[in-house]
């Protein structure tokens, strides 16, 4: 098998997308908000808050989601995974535990938005830190599984 | 206030400073008393209690301690009813220092009023010297809320953790360490200072130091708790340390608050909080020693005992019997005898001396020691229960729920430790072991759950209200329906405690957390009101920013907290189970076709797992069977592979290890198994892939010797077993001591093996009685592995007498020889195979009724010989595939032909034979003469005066009898099995028969 073939492919997507996901969500709440929290005047503060958020959330909705799970489904036939295969201790159960972690992450993303929305801060708060807590914890189980 | 060294009042030291107060106030007549309200505590009740005194006192303000009994709102007791609000108001009494009427930051257990005209006030725990105030108030309920809420969470995990320890294997340690590590651990850290500082009257200690103390203990916990429970031993050593740290530091605290303290009247019962440390302190390190095997196999019952009873009677007994002093009679509400300090001086005496004597004696494996030990610990509770029991009772006790809750703990403890006593002094050591370690349900709910739940309903009013009216309130919340939890939960301990069939001991188990779910649900709305109250107290005095800013931290915190909880759980969820890392048994791939596979039979026991190594082909697809044959519960976990749920004992389970290409260890994942030494080694041999692991038996195995030259010489220092058989010894009770012990001896000429014995030879003794004798064999195990016997002549039932024997243990097996016989004993335990293989077998014969004389008689046990290292897998699979290296008599491979029997022509000559086997039988045939008597397995087929004759004895295994002969002439004549397969590998000898 080449060292690079189309499998290494469409894995590189899935391990990006995941750390891009990630990586803009620790970014957007460690850095950037933060920021703007400090540096912007209140209006200011509350649009660039939003438009931000929206923004991610598009990315994430229309680029991000599907690839991850057009990109995890694909190695997970390749793999051979099926779904009595999901329960079994092991391989199964991490994949299995992954997944629904990464359902109620995107869950709270879902949440966050639509709390956010709605006009209720402190809730869509909460339900950002849960889902960028809730990804580093499939990015946790994702490096449990042995490689594939 | 009558606390100031010099101004020591008319309650002669026994005044309401912050220490438990109760005594001997000559009651001041004018005092209104007015009764046992358990909330007016306050002010006046101080008032009241130190009478003239306590004014002037109050007056100068200048007593370190202050007049606590205001605020410290725990007041109990008997203070009096028209009892202002404390907190608020300076009462007349309270000469706080500068700042005011500081609210106490602690209970006042106040050992009230008795019968008598005197109020007594107990304040405990206040905070002397410091600045008091509303926020300062607040701030100490902070504290306790964020203890109690802890202690609260522990004991539910330790709930949760009871509830799932059928299925997961570290949950009942887990169950167990959660509840008294880290539920009564956390309870006896927090209220062991606090009750600290107000009896010795000491300026308590700085709150950032309490603080820390308290997270690093929950810290330590938390670490050896995931240590043990993901058995990563570096996290588990680490926390340990931690553990031992904290409350090193938390001794050196109390050690430090003693000195230059004031010393209240009840300054003796602070030892039992510092013993109580050291006590921890010790459990903690020989926990770690069982947890990551620094115990080995054969001290681990002993440390196993020992860290029970240094952590149960020492760092929860001894707080908790040293608390009682100042508890019992501020929950009764009277005042506290005279004799209590002397009473608790003597009792810590005679406890703190006996338990580390117990402890060391158990670790040590000395038994008297440890019964004296235990005695004069026994003695002291004794003691204090005594002055306790002759307390005087009043007609409506402060607290009626905590009353008969600590009185009902306090009796399981008497119960629990007097039952420890008489197990440790009668029964042999490890028998005691488990009856002592089946006392601990006892103690944990019995006495430490059923105490914790008593105390704590009667001082979580009173550290968490705000005011009399709240504390009264909070009090009738954790009290609601006492009478039926108490009935339930006493009558689960009882169900659990006495030798009742299984179903009654789980409906206890049940009804006892019940009982303590029911009490956790009632203090959780407490805690939440509780938490209430305080942060809205801290929020009244704050300013707006900061309000701000934590309104602002506070979204993040939840989710984070929340995230957490769920990366957990799904943490959980892909662990449990097992782990299959590298195999692929999620996937098609992996298994080709082409893989060889080997299934191979495992055991678990005894603190080993047989066989110990198994060695494979490279490539081999392994399947592992794995039975459970100990009395207590394992599992078989392979490292990077598939695990066994918690196998009950007698319990199966097949695991498939897949193809193994690596060396790989398999191990129980129960705590300290492991390193006690249940570990399976997995490794790879000839990578030939060829399916080497079921060659034959000659060829494959390098280890296992290679038949032996039955000509050569043995030698020299080699001796034959004695094959002539005494008569039956006088007496009708034969009592024997067997000692199960391994051997290296020359099996066959040149040729030593390894054997297990009784005795110290293979076969074992032969022991000899007539019909209706009784024998007494005490069975001794010197061995590192599990034994057992079993006496084919006696009939009983062997669940017990039939057990198998850690290492150390004894065991007296007593049958009566009821049936006659020529009879085999051997070694009950699993695998049998391979501990009657390797040499525990032996013969017991029981004359029939009118035995006729013979002139010479002998005894031959037949046997196989492996060859090789006793357990290991060539040994292993030569017993499974039944290829013997050689067939012997008595042991041993042809030694009567090199050293023949003797006899003289014309003698009769009785051969008894046993098949020991452990698979083939024997064909008993003396070449030359013909058998006129045969007696086969309880029977004559054969006597002398019959026309017919015999050639053979033929028995399976396990069977007996004899054969007579009377040699015609001089000359030799050969014995043999005359299946010649056995005869020429070894199971043949000579009877050198000489002229008359």
């Amino acid at each position: 098998m080449n060292p690079v073939g189309v499998w290494s492919l469409v894995r590189f997507v899935h391990v990006a997308g995941a750390a891009l996901w990630v990586g803009g969500q620790l970014a957007l709440s460690l850095i950037v908000l933060p920021l703007a929290r400090h540096l912007l005047a209140d209006a200011d503060k509350d649009r660039f808050t939003e438009r931000a958020g929206r923004r991610f959330g598009m990315l994430t909705g229309t680029v991000f989601l599907p690839a991850q799970l057009a990109t995890g489904w694909a190695l997970a036939w390749h793999r051979g995974v099926t779904w009595a295969s999901l329960a079994e201790p092991g391989y199964g159960r991490t994949l299995a535990a992954k997944l629904g972690l990464f359902a109620l992450v995107m869950l709270a993303a879902a949440g966050h938005g639509l709390a956010h929305a709605r006009g209720r801060p402190a809730l869509a708060r909460a339900l950002a830190v849960v889902s960028l807590t809730g990804s580093l914890g499939v990015v946790l189980l994702a490096t449990a599984l042995p490689a594939s | 206030m009558p606390t100031s060294p010099d101004d020591p009042g008319p309650t002669a030291g026994a005044g309401p400073g912050p220490g438990p107060v109760a005594g001997p106030v000559p009651a001041p007549g004018p005092v209104p008393v007015a009764g046992p309200g358990p909330d007016a505590a306050s002010g006046r009740g101080s008032d009241s209690a130190s009478g003239p005194g306590s004014g002037a006192g109050s007056a100068s303000g200048a007593g370190p301690v202050s007049g606590s009994a205001s605020g410290a709102g725990p007041v109990s007791g008997s203070a009096s009813g028209p009892a202002p609000e404390p907190e608020r108001g300076p009462g007349p009494a309270s000469g706080r220092g500068p700042a005011g009427p500081a609210p106490g930051t602690g209970p006042v257990p106040v050992a009230g009023p008795g019968p008598g005209p005197g109020p007594v006030h107990v304040p405990l725990g206040v905070s002397p010297g410091r600045p008091a105030g509303r926020f300062r108030a607040s701030g100490s309920r902070v504290r306790h809320l964020a203890a109690h809420v802890l202690i609260a969470l522990w004991l539910l995990l330790a709930l949760l953790a009871a509830g799932v320890q059928q299925t997961l294997p570290v949950a009942r340690w887990l169950a167990v360490h959660l509840f008294l590590l880290g539920g009564a651990g956390t309870a006896i850290l927090v209220w062991s200072e606090h009750f600290a500082v107000a009896l010795l009257h000491a300026p308590p200690p700085g709150r950032r130091a309490s603080d820390a103390r308290l997270a690093g203990f929950t810290a330590a916990v938390t670490g050896v708790l995931a240590g043990v429970w993901a058995d990563v031993p570096v996290l588990t050593g680490a926390a340990c340390a931690l553990l031992v740290a904290v409350v090193t530091a938390h001794l050196v605290m109390l050690v430090r608050l003693g000195r230059g303290a004031l010393g209240g009247r009840l300054a003796p019962v602070v030892p039992y909080y510092r013993a109580a440390a050291v006590a921890l302190i010790a459990g903690a390190v020989l926990g770690w020693l069982l947890a990551t095997g620094g115990a080995g196999p054969q001290r681990y019952a002993g440390l196993r005992l020992a860290h029970l009873h240094v952590t149960l009677l020492g760092w929860i007994g001894l707080p908790v019997l040293g608390t009682l002093f100042m508890l019992w009679p501020t929950v009764l509400g009277v005042r506290m005898a005279d004799r209590t300090a002397r009473v608790a001086r003597r009792a810590f005496l005679l406890t703190a001396c006996g338990l580390p004597v117990a402890v060391a004696a158990l670790a040590a494996g000395v038994r008297p020691a440890a019964v004296a030990g235990l005695a004069c610990y026994t003695a002291g509770v004794a003691l204090a229960v005594g002055l306790f029991a002759r307390t005087p009772r009043k007609q409506r006790p402060v607290s009626p729920a905590a009353v008969w809750m600590l009185a009902a703990s306090v009796a399981w403890l008497c119960a629990a430790v007097a039952a420890d006593l008489v197990l440790l002094a009668l029964r042999p050591p490890d028998e005691a072991g488990d009856a002592v370690a089946a006392l601990v349900p006892v103690l944990l709910a019995g006495f430490v759950g059923q105490v914790l739940i008593g105390a704590l309903t009667y001082l979580l009013p009173v550290v968490l209200g705000a005011g009399p009216a709240d504390r009264a309130a909070l009090r009738a919340v954790l009290e609601r329906g006492w009478t039926w939890r108490l009935a339930v939960l006493n009558t689960g301990v009882a169900l659990a405690a006495l030798p009742l069939p299984a179903p009654a001991a789980t409906t206890g188990a049940l009804l006892a957390a019940a009982a303590g779910t029911a009490f956790l649900a009632l203090a959780a709305p407490v805690l939440v009101r509780a938490a209430r109250t305080v942060l809205g107290d801290l929020r009244a005095g704050d300013d707006p920013a900061g309000r701000a800013r934590r309104a602002a931290r506070r979204p993040a915190l939840w989710g984070t907290a929340a995230g957490a909880a769920l990366v957990l759980l799904g943490a959980l969820v892909a662990n449990s189970g097992g782990d299959n890392g590298g195999t692929d048994l999620a996937t098609g791939t992996g298994t080709g076709a082409a893989a060889v596979t080997r299934t191979v039979d495992v055991t678990l026991g005894d603190m080993r797992i047989r066989p110990a190594r198994v060695e494979v082909a490279r490539g081999t697809a392994l399947t592992l069977r794995i039975t459970n044959a100990d009395d207590q519960r394992h599992d078989l976990k392979v490292e990077g592979g598939p695990a066994t749920p918690l196998l009950a004992p007698g319990g199966r389970r097949t695991l498939d290890l897949g193809r193994i290409t690596s060396d790989r260890t398999a191990y129980c994942t129960l705590p300290g198994h492991r390193a006690a030494g249940m570990t399976l080694d997995i490794t790879v041999g000839a990578a030939s892939g060829d399916g080497s692991g079921d060659g034959s038996a000659h060829t494959g195995h390098t280890t296992a010797g290679t038949t032996p030259d039955l000509s050569a010489d043995f030698s020299g220092t080699w001796r034959p077993r004695a094959a002539e058989l005494a008569p039956a010894p006088e007496g009708t009770v034969h009592r024997v001591e067997l000692r199960a012990r391994r051997t290296r001896a020359e099996v066959a000429p040149g040729t030593v093996q390894e054997r297990w014995t009784f005795g110290g030879t293979a076969p074992g003794p032969t022991l000899r009685g007539r019909v209706g004798d009784v024998f007494e064999i005490t069975l001794v195990n010197d061995d590192t592995m599990g034994h057992g016997i079993d006496f084919h002549a006696g009939a009983l039932a062997p669940d017990r007498p039939m057990r198998t024997l850690d290492p150390g243990e004894r065991l007296t097996y007593r049958f009566r020889a009821e049936r006659a016989g020529a009879w085999l004993y051997h070694c009950s335990t699993a695998p049998m195979l391979q501990h009657l293989a390797n040499g525990m077998y032996g013969a017991v014969v029981v004359d029939p009724p009118g035995l006729a004389e013979a002139d010479r008689e002998y005894l031959l046990v037949s046997s196989e010989l492996y060859l090789g290292t006793p357990g290991g897998t060539a040994q292993v699979a030569k017993l499974r595939e039944h290829a013997p290296d050689a067939w012997m008599f008595n042991g041993v491979a042809a030694q009567y032909a090199h050293r023949p029997l003797t006899a003289r022509a014309g003698e009769r000559a009785r051969f008894w034979v046993v098949a020991a086997g452990p698979a083939d039988g024997v064909a008993f045939h003396l070449v030359g003469t013909v058998f006129d008597t045969v007696y086969k397995e309880g029977a004559y087929l054969l006597r002398p005066g019959d026309p017919g004759g015999s050639q053979a004895l033929d028995l399976a295994p396990a069977q007996g009898g004899f054969v007579e002969t009377v040699f015609p002439e001089a000359g030799h004549y050969s014995f043999v099995d005359h299946d010649m397969r056995h005869a020429e590998s070894g199971a043949h000898g000579t009877v050198e028969v000489t002229g008359r």
